[in-house]
């Protein structure tokens, strides 16, 4: 155990959506950290890159983009602390982060962000499976 | 005490040289009574006790009747440095743990020739191919194949 | 008290109200018909008395016939009546007894009898009680006599059974945990239902030497109960002559005379037909157990029989294909390409979209990318040089898209393998099997032009086979020299003798023009000759010298070789020019592995969509991975113009998706969408182009003769029909890749 993370507690609440705008950096900067980790205890060498991980973090950051509310982003911060926290921990297995995190919740994670518009649902089905 | 130590100790340099000495000082292990506690005890202990026996692997064990009862059969480990119990050999196990009188080498007469495998000591946790992994961990080498099909092989043609 | 109270219980027979009364006589005889098998109620007097009181009950109400057995009157005067348990029913004269209990609604045990066979009647399981008759009769040999009095439910039949069972059983091993018919065998099920708890057999039981038959047929010789059914069904339906009956008594055994594979290409039904694990599935042998195992009834694509089967499935893997009756089609017998086929299935399968790379060498890419290369490839060539082909497993729903693909790129040169080159697709009635496979039996003389049904559609040749061993039918053959299991006449080699046919000069005419029933069948392998029109011409004026065409008989029929040819001619897919292939740029290959590859410039593009690696693949720029018949829902028409469908029994392996979606896909992503989504819109699509093919499970008769077809004014060549199918066991992708197939050829091909 080279690196631990600090422990899940709740912290205060955030005064302001500054603060509570830093404390989703520091986040970030703590799941970045830990990737390398992360890597090596999942064992994700063949299967991801840690830039890869890192803009899936990302990615799952900026969904909630659009929240203004200091409590809420405490909230969703604490969540994504304890999800961390397991995924660091080993409390979870390789394919709960292939699953969740390599692949993602619908197709691969590159794939959400490429241009689908104007594509009818039956090519957006088709490319993702035989069955619909 | 210390005089006895000192003494056989001169005896020997004067007798076998003190590179020689020396060799054997770090081959016996007293090198490594200054890290190990454990095994500076068991150094200690065997000043003055009778080597019972030597068995195939180099663990050498100890009696000394004057200590007090139920400890006064000993192991000194052949690897000096990632010693565990497991190293004891079958034959010997009923003689360190007092279940019998017969040490090793005369429970090894008993013993049919066809009869047994040789002695491994217990490897876990010793490195990844001592490791269990079950036949869809990610780690195991020999991961069974789920796929129900053979896919085609793109090979180079023209 | 013994069996009086059982016998009072059931209150069938007359007599045996008499024994209700304590009559001491009658009590000491009935020891002697003491069964093994004991219960309470029979050992204490009070029970059997309870029983007794409960008797003359009110009569059941009366059964349904057994798995829908059907009545046949071919003339109304000749039905007779006769009483199965107290139930009148009418049958035609020259009934058995076991089919008049079947019409009854009563399933009496047999194991020697096949309904599709001789009668044998040697295993005697199935002998019942006839009023005024000395002992048990066995029902399956014994014709129905009007008023006959059948009953099967007395102690005499039951003790008669259980006794039958008893001698069968004192030689049959008890290696039931280790046979691989143990869950779906007769004996197994009829030793429960109508067997007794116990044996009084303690001596040694014999064994049998296990007899080799081949790649397919697994035997386990000691389990053979001695029914004869493989014995029938080789020498009168498979029509060789290899298994036969060797010893008497004890020494009794099933085997080859000589040391010999059995050549047959229906061998595999002989496993099914086997009511005991003596005869199983050499592939099949130790792979799964028949509980496991998913059935999805389906139908075969690997020739164009359309034979109904059932797909057995476990988790997503073919386990094997089993036979489904359907009378009109394949009785309940599929040939054993069908049967053997499913492990090409799991070998040499595309499972993921892949691009050919500058060296030469395919890589893996996404479904997006590989879409895109095709469809900018597609938009930079001229229309006229786009070409699609789709092969012969090729579905109604794929074909369809394909063609309204390439008509929308401008392109109008899509045909299906097989078909040949100009193939005529303007009337139906010359491209399908008018007269229907099951009225092959009607007829009296086949005339086989360039067509070895033998190979080409093993099914048709059973029914060939049927009508000349039942009606002595005569078969005159022109082609080149093959083997036949069943008489025939070799009348030539190729076109000289068909045109001295039609022109009269051969003594053949007069055979054609004496029978009532005469049937010509055209080989598909014609189609791809470049004088087929010429041919085609020359057969039907054959047909109408021979009066073969007439209001109640239609005897022209054409026998196709794959699965898609008669949907492909229905959707019209019909090439425009006969030269395109040379000139294309782009070639659209759905499957199509055994077209003329060298014939495909080298500049061309090629994509092939199919779901194995087989010869396509090799010349392919992209390969899209398909779905196989068993891993989609697709429409097939068969040679005798019925449509049918498969049913997905598996997933798809990989990457891989179905042949209309891929197209559709393709459509969209080209610019060129097609307007279907679904499987239902592209069958709406496919009524208005062949109604036909949305009607499932019927036969569509075709409307016009060959009569109104305008004159043809070339010329045969005088070159002799060549053999349309050199292997039978190896004919499309996915017997190719069959491990079963190659030893099948290797074995039972071997000259």
């Amino acid at each position: 155990m080279a690196f631990t993370l600090r422990s899940v507690k709740v912290a205060p609440n955030s005064a302001s959506l500054e603060e509570a705008r830093s404390r989703v950096f520091d986040f970030f900067r703590a799941a970045c950290r830990s990737l390398p980790k992360v890597m090596e205890i999942y064992n994700l060498d063949d299967v991801a890159k840690i830039s890869h991980l890192r803009s899936t973090i990302a990615n799952e950051i900026r969904k909630n983009s659009h929240i203004t509310n200091p409590k809420v982003i405490d909230m969703l911060l604490f969540k994504g602390m304890e999800e961390l926290n397991n995924i660091v921990e080993h409390a979870k297995q390789r394919h709960h982060i292939i699953g969740q995190y390599v692949v993602g919740q619908r197709g691969l994670v590159q794939d959400l962000g490429t241009k689908d518009q104007g594509m009818s649902n039956f090519l957006k089905n088709f490319y993702n499976t035989n069955y619909f | 005490m210390a005089s006895t130590v000192l003494k056989s100790a001169m005896k020997s340099i004067r007798e076998k040289g003190f590179v020689t000495f020396l060799r054997e000082l770090k081959e016996e292990g007293y090198l490594r009574c200054l890290p190990d506690g454990n095994l500076l005890q068991t150094k200690i202990h065997n000043i003055g006790a009778k080597l019972v026996g030597v068995d195939k692997f180099g663990n050498k064990y100890y009696e000394n009747l004057n200590n007090q009862y139920g400890r006064h059969r000993w192991v000194e480990y052949a690897e000096k440095s990632r010693y565990n119990a497991s190293q004891v050999p079958p034959e010997w196990h009923g003689w360190l743990q007092y279940i019998t009188e017969h040490t090793g080498d005369e429970l090894l007469m008993l013993k049919p020739k066809r009869y047994g495998l040789e002695h491994k000591q217990n490897f876990s946790g010793e490195g990844d191919a001592y490791i269990y992994h079950s036949k869809g961990h990610a780690l195991n080498p020999g991961q069974r194949n789920w796929t129900r099909y053979q896919p085609w092989q793109p090979t180079k043609t023209e | 008290m013994g069996l009086v109270g059982i016998l009072a219980s059931r209150a069938t027979r007359p007599t045996s109200k008499l024994l209700n009364s304590h009559n001491p006589k009658h009590f000491n005889l009935n020891l002697f018909l003491r069964t093994i098998l004991t219960k309470p109620e029979l050992q204490s007097p009070e029970s059997s008395a309870a029983a007794a009181s409960q008797s003359d009950p009110a009569p059941p109400p009366p059964r349904t016939p057994v798995a829908g057995a059907r009545i046949h009157f071919p003339n109304p005067a000749d039905a007779i009546e006769v009483f199965v348990d107290g139930y009148p029913v009418k049958i035609p004269k020259g009934m058995t007894v076991l089919q008049a209990c079947e019409v009854a609604g009563v399933d009496i045990p047999r194991f020697c009898y096949h309904s599709r066979l001789s009668i044998a009647g040697n295993c005697r399981m199935c002998l019942v009680e006839v009023e005024k008759s000395p002992k048990p009769v066995a029902s399956c040999a014994m014709p129905a006599l009007p008023g006959m009095k059948i009953k099967t439910d007395t102690p005499i039949a039951k003790k008669a059974r259980e006794g039958v069972m008893e001698f069968l059983l004192m030689n049959h091993p008890l290696d039931c945990p280790i046979c691989d018919q143990g869950g779906e065998c007769d004996l197994q099920d009829q030793s429960m239902a109508f067997g007794s708890d116990r044996g009084r057999f303690t001596e040694m039981k014999r064994s049998v030497v296990d007899k080799n038959l081949g790649p397919l047929v697994k035997t386990v010789m000691t389990r053979c109960i001695q029914c004869t059914r493989c014995v029938r069904f080789a020498t009168e339906v498979a029509g060789v002559q290899d298994l036969g009956m060797l010893g008497r008594g004890s020494g009794e055994e099933i085997g080859t005379y000589v040391e010999k594979l059995m050549t047959s290409e229906l061998s595999g039904n002989v496993i099914d037909i086997c009511p005991v694990g003596a005869l199983t599935s050499k592939p099949f042998a130790f792979k799964a157990r028949n509980w496991e195992l998913k059935g999805t009834e389906s139908i075969d694509v690997t020739d164009a029989v359309g034979s109904n089967i059932r797909i057995d499935s476990r988790g997503p893997e073919v386990m094997r294909i089993v036979p489904r009756l359907n009378e009109d089609i394949n009785e309940e017998w599929i040939s054993d390409k069908t049967r053997f086929c499913y492990d090409g299935l799991k070998r040499q399968r595309l499972n993921d979209p892949m691009i050919r790379g500058a060296d030469g060498r395919f890589k893996a890419v996404s479904w997006r990318v590989a879409l895109a290369v095709v469809a900018e490839v597609a938009h930079q060539v001229k229309p006229e040089e786009i070409v699609g082909i789709a092969g012969k497993l090729s579905d109604a729903e794929a074909m369809m898209a394909l063609k309204d693909l390439l008509n929308r790129m401008g392109s109008n040169n899509v045909w299906c393998e097989g078909n040949g080159i100009n193939p005529n697709a303007d009337l139906r009635s010359g491209y399908i099997m008018n007269t229907g496979i099951a009225g092959l039996e009607k007829a009296d003389v086949f005339l086989l032009v360039g067509t070895q049904p033998r190979v080409e559609a093993a099914l048709v040749n059973a029914r060939i086979r049927k009508a000349v061993r039942e009606a002595h039918a005569k078969v005159g053959y022109i082609g080149s020299p093959t083997d036949f299991n069943y008489d025939y006449q070799h009348l030539g080699l190729g076109p000289e003798t068909l045109l001295e046919i039609a022109e009269g000069r051969h003594p053949f005419c007069k055979t054609i023009s004496n029978a009532k029933n005469p049937v010509i069948i055209v080989g598909a392998g014609l189609f791809e000759r470049n004088d087929n029109n010429a041919i085609f011409s020359t057969v039907e004026a054959i047909a109408k010298n021979g009066n073969v065409i007439r209001s109640d008989w239609n005897g022209y029929n054409i026998l196709l070789l794959n699965a898609a040819q008669a949907a492909a001619l229905d959707l019209g897919l019909v090439p425009e020019s006969s030269k395109s292939i040379e000139s294309a740029k782009f070639v659209y290959l759905m499957g199509a592995d055994d077209v003329n590859l060298d014939s495909i410039p080298n500049d061309a593009f090629v994509v092939y969509q199919g779901h194995h690696g087989d010869r396509g693949v090799y010349r392919a720029n992209v390969i899209l991975p398909a779905s196989a018949f068993s891993e989609k829902e697709g429409t097939y028409e068969n040679t005798e113009g019925c449509t049918q469908q498969t049913v997905p029994a598996v997933p798809t392996v990989g990457d891989a998706r179905d042949d209309w979606k891929i197209i559709r896909a393709l459509s969209e992503v080209a610019g060129l969408r097609l307007p279907y989504d679904t499987l239902g819109a592209i069958h709406s699509r496919i009524r208005t182009v062949a109604p036909n093919l949305v009607h499932m499970d019927e036969k569509e008769p075709a409307t016009f003769g060959p009569s109104i077809k305008p004159d043809v004014t070339e010329k045969m060549s005088l070159t002799p029909f060549k053999a349309a199918i050199e292997n039978f066991y190896m004919t499309d992708s996915i017997t190719r890749a069959s491990k079963i197939m190659a030893q099948c050829s290797a074995m039972l091909l071997k000259k």
